[in-house]
């Protein structure tokens, strides 16, 4: 009995591989190609990438051209930019209010709404190529920006 | 003598699961008869942010962020909505990049799907080879916007940025690629042993539950019935670059294989004629107003149908922001398919569905 | 086209018994909007296959301590959006459980209170 289920696995089997819709002849010759194939990860620090052109990066900031209008404070979606009071302004003669420009690189989405938004979008505010820093613990990222925050808050 | 039955979780943590589920079995001696299940693991209260604190044109940024596979398909879904609430109108050349990429982000969603199916039937080879042929489409999305899978690209009155030459060489380059790989799939989901004979007639769904159920997308397709979002709305013109619907039979994991593979092909073909056919003209026109009014959108994101729902009453806070997820509503229709099965196979028909989690608990 | 039709609580199920078919008709979610301290507009959407653009709403105005009755009988996919009514609104549902997304110790009903 038990060679007779025997005999009838290996002849269904059979029929099945000569029936020669069902068989692994591309994956075994894949499979031979890919040995002697190299791998496809880069190892990233070790060797670069490249960037595409128009890669988003940080937004500068050109003092002199800014004439405080405030449009690009109201635009950004996540609050990464504010204008707080301060006792030492600059020496622009827009500056009415006595008012500095603070920017957090680590709450930025990078999307470019606020050079959208700007009146003079190459010489006030634009985007460039650079990558931001990493933020360590020392440098207090989180911390200086709540403090700046709640001088905001509390006018 | 009545039969005795165990509860086996298939948990929140386990070693074939990519999202965070956890689904209740109630089995008799391997076969499942009971279902429940648990989803709200990644809750965050988006809803209410939308109405509280962020502005209306703020928020086509904010609900990008609900899914990383269709970032693209919810920001384009509320853009739409409010600017029928808007004084204004789009034009012709940002509904081409818009649909453009719609379908580019269609297929690599789709080729994530099918390398994890692969991974659960046991051949972690084709996984890689469909990871690594992947690339070349995230390549081409980073030289069109910027990033690989946030794209930031939709804004209410238009598009961010404009397809150069050297872009569009580089989008058909790419796309001629891919299009040799896939034809070389075709041919190993359908004569492999392990891709074709294990899956047939395993996680069935019939027509009849189809309907009941209310089951959309590649589920709704694979069992027979002729629904998709893109041959019932009009807001983008898809009938002129060259839309098929694709329609299966049997229901089961083999056949939405197939689906699947068939709209990468259909949206390979859609994107060639795009480029071929870009019209000219501005990106972006500013629109006037507040939103006053009430407006719903449906749109075909890679699992299923969208629905986005907005009341707004003038001010620049909305009223009331309503997301219906595919995902979500496909929840019943799941639970529905494994009763009857082996335990065994239930991680196979759980990453044949495709659930995104990060949609459904939002 | 949105066309909207209005019902009351006692009449909704007969009125959807009446209007849906499972072949002509496609059934989407359910959804409340708050109109102002104590009442709530809740709505049944559905959208027709094979026509574009045609979706009709049926809606019914509750207060906060009504209990809606359940369809999953003509409907049986509607049992998840009745339990996420039950969690944002905090209005009772027949024959449904809470805690679809909210734990026991989190802010509790949070959709009650905004959008007036």
């Amino acid at each position: 009995m038990q060679m007779h289920l025997q005999y009838w696995h290996l002849l269904t089997h059979a029929l099945v591989v000569l029936q020669s819709r069902y068989d692994m002849k591309v994956s075994i010759k894949k499979a031979f190609q890919n040995l002697f194939k190299e791998p496809q990860t880069i190892d990233y620090p070790v060797s670069a990438i490249d960037k595409p052109k128009g890669y988003r990066g940080i937004i500068e900031y050109g003092e002199e051209e800014c004439i405080y209008c405030l449009k690009c404070e109201k635009v950004c979606p996540p609050g990464a930019i504010l204008f707080i009071h301060t006792e030492t302004p600059s020496l622009n003669l827009k500056n009415k209010k006595s008012l500095e420009y603070n920017y957090n690189q680590h709450l930025c989405i990078y999307c470019g709404e606020c050079v959208r938004a700007c009146p003079k979008p190459d010489e006030a505010l634009w985007q460039s190529e650079k990558k931001p820093t990493i933020g360590l613990k020392e440098d207090r990222v989180n911390d200086s920006w709540f403090e700046i925050e709640q001088l905001k808050n509390s006018k | 003598m009545s039969k005795k039955t165990i509860n086996i979780p298939l948990g929140s943590q386990h070693i074939s699961l990519l999202e965070p589920v956890r689904f209740k079995f109630e089995c008799e001696n391997e076969k499942i008869i009971g279902v429940d299940s648990d989803v709200g693991f990644v809750h965050r209260g988006i809803e209410k942010a939308c109405v509280t604190k962020f502005k209306y044109d703020a928020i086509p940024y904010v609900v990008a962020r609900i899914c990383g596979l269709c970032a693209i398909t919810h920001s384009l879904a509320y853009t739409t909505a409010v600017e029928n609430l808007l004084e204004g109108e789009v034009t012709l050349k940002a509904k081409y990049l818009r649909m453009l990429l719609v379908e580019l982000d269609r297929i690599h969603s789709h080729m994530l799907c099918l390398s994890h199916v692969c991974e659960n039937g046991g051949f972690e080879a084709m996984f890689m080879q469909i990871m690594g042929d992947r690339e070349y489409i995230m390549d081409i999305q980073e030289q069109l916007t910027g990033n690989r899978v946030q794209f930031d690209f939709i804004t209410i009155g238009g598009v961010n940025r404009d397809i150069t030459n050297e872009i569009a060489n580089n989008i058909k380059k790419n796309l001629n690629i891919v299009k040799l790989k896939v034809f070389e799939y075709i041919e190993e989901f359908s004569s492999n042993w392990s891709l074709s004979l294990k899956f047939q007639n395993i996680g069935k769904l019939t027509l009849d539950e189809a309907y009941s159920y209310n089951a959309i997308g590649p589920l709704a397709r694979a069992a027979g019935i002729f629904t998709d979002v893109r041959s019932e709305t009009n807001y983008l013109p898809y009938e002129d670059i060259g839309y098929e619907i694709q329609v299966g039979k049997a229901g089961d994991i083999h056949a939405r294989n197939f689906i699947r593979l068939n709209e990468i092909l259909n949206s390979i073909q859609m994107c060639q004629n795009i480029i071929d056919g870009l019209p000219q003209g501005d990106i972006i026109t500013k629109l006037k107003g507040k939103p006053n009014g009430e407006s719903i959108v449906r749109l075909e994101a890679p699992r299923g149908e969208l629905m986005y729902y907005l009341k707004g009453e003038g001010k620049s806070i909305l009223n009331r922001v309503r997301i219906k997820t595919p995902t979500f509503s496909c929840i019943p229709a799941f639970m529905e398919v494994f009763k009857g099965s082996n335990y065994a196979d239930a991680p196979a028909i759980l990453a044949s569905f495709d659930p995104c989690l990060s949609c459904t608990a939002k | 086209m949105i066309n909207k039709i209005r019902s009351t609580l006692n009449t909704i199920v007969k009125d959807i018994d009446k209007f849906y078919d499972e072949k002509t008709y496609h059934f989407l979610t359910l959804n409340g909007v708050k109109i102002d301290e104590d009442t709530t507009e809740i709505q049944w959407i559905f959208s027709k296959y094979n026509s574009i653009n045609e979706i009709t709403i049926l809606y019914c105005l509750v207060d906060q301590d009504d209990m809606i009755p359940s369809i999953t009988d003509i409907l049986p996919s509607a049992t998840i959006s009745q339990m996420e009514i039950v969690d944002m609104f905090g209005i009772s549902v027949e024959d449904t459980k809470k805690g679809l997304y909210l734990d026991v110790d989190s802010q509790q009903m949070p959709l009650s209170s905004c959008g007036i």
